[in-house]
């Protein structure tokens, strides 16, 4: 099982920047299976039996995300691709786009003509300037192959595509957010429901799908929704990028089946513990991510209601006992201060005293007063902020202390 | 359809909010960013409900048959609590010589709330050096304190990001700047206030944030001035304006009582046949050759909503004053008779 590779399967034997090399390896094959075999009902319906689910952390299904946008009979709609990725630890996304982004634009077109959208957006982060123009140097390339544009390799099909560059931050990976961004609004998210797959872009049906998540649909096309449905675990199959950080052997990126366990990740492919480091915890999914003891190290990576614990982006920060959880804290409540858009109360305050709080901690002036005010800010955080970026923000500050990893 | 809120059963119209109901039916929510007429942002997490075990905010939530609201309880009570005691922590609270002092919803809302720890506040010794400099540039650096436009006072020391002003504006002048804690109500680029100052976004502020631009120690000096001649001329359909704010801080319901208590002389009232400004202008005239008073002895109370008189400087308008503003004057009068104020 090791050995599946999806995404990363061309990965250093092609250049990413000549096309001719992805299609010498059977590239774009996909797209010639779904427009000139296929018709979008098809490919959606292998999509939906492949089991494929978000990848960005949430999860939802894929197939049935694009099947609600297919079935709307509206004369515009979008798609787009979520490449805003700003999780700190997570860089997925970027390496998809340097080592193959061929692989990426294939899962966009045969998305986007699936759900009959004629326009395509990839929002990427505004930081990934170098991603950017790989990115532009590929849609030339395929566009001058006929793989978009007008009359999709002699067919009926026509798709634009833009590439939309956001700012940088945090919040505009929500999907809401995302869409007020390319629409020129402020980056904050908007009420929900309606989802955007009703009133999305310029209040048209819209799918924001993680660029990982498109990855995989080439293959799933190619090969069929039954044999990726095989791989993996049963809730959430197909394979993910993991990133291994911190005080491993070989940190880095490993394509690996989901349910796979962490133990497993950082034994098996990272190598193991750093030698003379000693395992302290491990944060699964990046700063928003719950923190995992030794002895918790079992649990299955996986997406889904049932999952033991959230998958989140993929990252896994192996932190060492000679690290200062102190500054780690700080990094934590640093980034959601910053990131948080200012919208609702909770996020916009909580998070800012919290990284006060978590200042004080390093200085040894916590008081009486700060443990009630984690408390009741954790909790304000968890159940009254307006978007998910709030109620993660106090997920590793929570488990911290749940699992005496900060004492007072 | 019906819907159950509190487990008592109420009838609800298609489309309504939850908030809604509750208003209409007169059942006790708390809002602050939520203002007549404006769409329902859910951003101040204060109008918490509890709907199927989870708390959702009553003004966005749409009414469904069957739908079980609960109103109050102690997870509600708490989280409204958090939530005010979070925007308490950042708002810069001198109440006693705010303007909007006893006006001012937020302040009202700690009183019904009884909010009286602060714990999210750093205390003195906790934060020290270069630490307590950076909680300067990072907490202060972005305050805006906005007076050279000539009727909207801004303060966004006392803003509490409730975005009233920005959906009430008709010219669309105010948005967010920055982000996270950092955020600023403003204008873009922060340049000085400039639009045709209708003053709604003074009327919807629920904390001092966006007040009246006025001399008001020239307008209380004036007043009390004895040698003065002080002429109030209500513009068409203040006095209901006046009352409806002063409700809030005097049970008085005579409005000439009022005005004669803060030092008018006269009360003038525009009415639909002198309704323009010209006939203003004649007063002073009028006055200073019936009552054998000079001229520069009559002072000009013009009091309207229509605050972009004072933009135009016009000679023969000594004042305009804003229903506000009349508020404000009795307030303070109001606090001196008592004797709350020794003077």
């Amino acid at each position: 099982m090791k050995d599946i590779k999806i995404i990363t399967e061309h990965w250093g034997k092609i250049n990413p920047l000549k096309i001719e090399e992805y299609i010498n390896f059977g590239g774009y094959g996909a797209l010639e299976k779904f427009v000139l075999k296929m018709n979008p009902e098809k490919a959606i319906e292998e999509i939906q039996k492949s089991g494929l689910c978000g990848r960005g952390g949430a999860g939802f299904p894929t197939g049935d995300k694009l099947e609600m946008v297919a079935k709307n009979t509206s004369e515009t709609k979008y798609f787009i691709c979520n490449l805003e990725e700003s999780e700190p630890g997570t860089y997925k996304d970027r390496l998809i786009v340097d080592n193959n982004p061929h692989i990426l634009l294939e899962g966009i077109i045969i998305s986007a003509l699936s759900i009959g959208a004629k326009k395509a957006f990839i929002y990427i982060n505004g930081n990934y300037e170098k991603q950017k123009e790989i990115l532009e140097k590929a849609l030339a390339q395929s566009r001058e192959k006929k793989y978009w544009g007008e009359n999709i390799l002699g067919s009926a099909f026509r798709l634009e595509i833009e590439i939309y560059s956001g700012a940088g931050a945090y919040i505009c990976g929500e999907e809401t957010a995302l869409i007020n961004s390319v629409e020129g609004n402020r980056g904050e998210p908007k009420l929900r429901p309606p989802f955007p797959t009703e009133v999305g872009l310029f209040g048209s049906p819209t799918v924001v799908d993680n660029a990982e998540t498109i990855a995989n649909i080439p293959w799933i096309i190619l090969n069929g929704g039954k044999k990726y449905s095989a791989i993996g675990s049963k809730n959430s199959p197909g394979t993910k990028i993991f990133l291994l950080n911190g005080a491993v052997e070989k940190p880095g990126t490993y394509e690996a089946p989901t349910g796979i366990t962490v133990k497993k990740l950082i034994d098996e492919y990272a190598g193991g513990i750093k030698k003379g480091k000693e395992f302290w915890f491990a944060q699964i999914g990046g700063a928003c991510g719950k923190l995992l003891l030794e002895k918790e190290l079992k649990v299955k990576m996986e997406f889904g209601k049932e999952c033991e614990c959230p998958l989140g982006s993929g990252s896994i920060l192996v932190v060492d006992k000679s690290v200062n959880i102190h500054d780690l804290l700080i990094s934590w409540t640093d980034f959601f201060r910053r990131e948080s858009c200012g919208k609702c109360v909770p996020c916009r305050e909580g998070t800012f005293r919290l990284w006060e709080i978590a200042k004080r901690f390093r200085d040894g002036k916590i008081s009486d007063r700060d443990k009630k005010a984690i408390e009741d800010i954790l909790w304000t955080l968890d159940n009254t902020t307006f978007c998910p970026l709030g109620k993660f923000a106090g997920t590793a500050f929570r488990d911290a202390i749940a699992k005496n990893i900060l004492t007072f | 359809m019906n819907i159950k809120i509190n487990n008592k059963i109420y009838e609800a119209k298609e489309n309504e909010t939850v908030l809604d109901v509750c208003k209409r039916e007169g059942i006790r929510i708390p809002t602050l960013c939520g203002f007549e007429g404006l769409p329902r942002e859910g951003v101040c997490r204060l109008c918490l409900v509890e709907m199927g075990g989870r708390l959702m905010t009553s003004c966005t939530a749409k009414v469904s048959e069957g739908l079980e609201v609960i109103t109050e309880n102690e997870k509600i009570e708490k989280a409204r609590r958090i939530n005010l005691e979070l925007l308490w922590a950042d708002h810069a609270g001198k109440c006693a010589t705010c303007k909007k002092n006893q006006m001012c919803e937020l302040q009202n809302l700690a009183l019904e709330y009884k909010i009286e720890n602060f714990h999210f506040i750093p205390r003195k010794g906790e934060i020290t050096g270069a630490e307590e400099l950076d909680l300067i540039k990072d907490n202060w650096s972005r305050v805006v304190v906005e007076n050279e436009n000539p009727c909207i006072s801004r303060n966004s020391e006392l803003c509490i990001e409730c975005r009233r002003c920005i959906n009430v504006c008709p010219e669309k002048k105010f948005g967010f700047n920055y982000r996270g804690n950092s955020v600023v109500v403003g204008t873009p680029y922060e340049k000085v206030l400039d639009c045709s100052f209708c003053g709604k976004c003074a009327e919807a502020c629920p904390t001092g944030a966006l007040t009246d631009q006025n001399d008001y120690v020239k307008i209380v000096d004036d007043l009390d001035n004895l040698e003065k001649f002080s002429v109030a001329v209500l513009d068409l359909g203040i006095e209901e304006k006046i009352l409806k704010v002063i409700g809030k801080i005097s049970p008085e319901k005579d409005l000439n009582k009022l005005l004669i208590n803060l030092g008018f002389e006269k009360i003038v009232k525009l009415g639909k046949e002198n309704l323009k400004i010209e006939f203003v202008k004649n007063i002073k005239d009028e006055y200073s050759r019936t009552k054998k008073i000079n001229q520069q002895d009559i002072v000009i109370f013009f009091i309207s909503s229509r605050i972009y008189e004072k933009a135009k400087k016009d000679k023969n308008l000594d004042y305009v004053l804003s229903e506000r503003e009349v508020a404000r004057l009795v307030r303070d009068k109001e606090k001196i008779k008592e004797g709350k104020i020794k003077m």
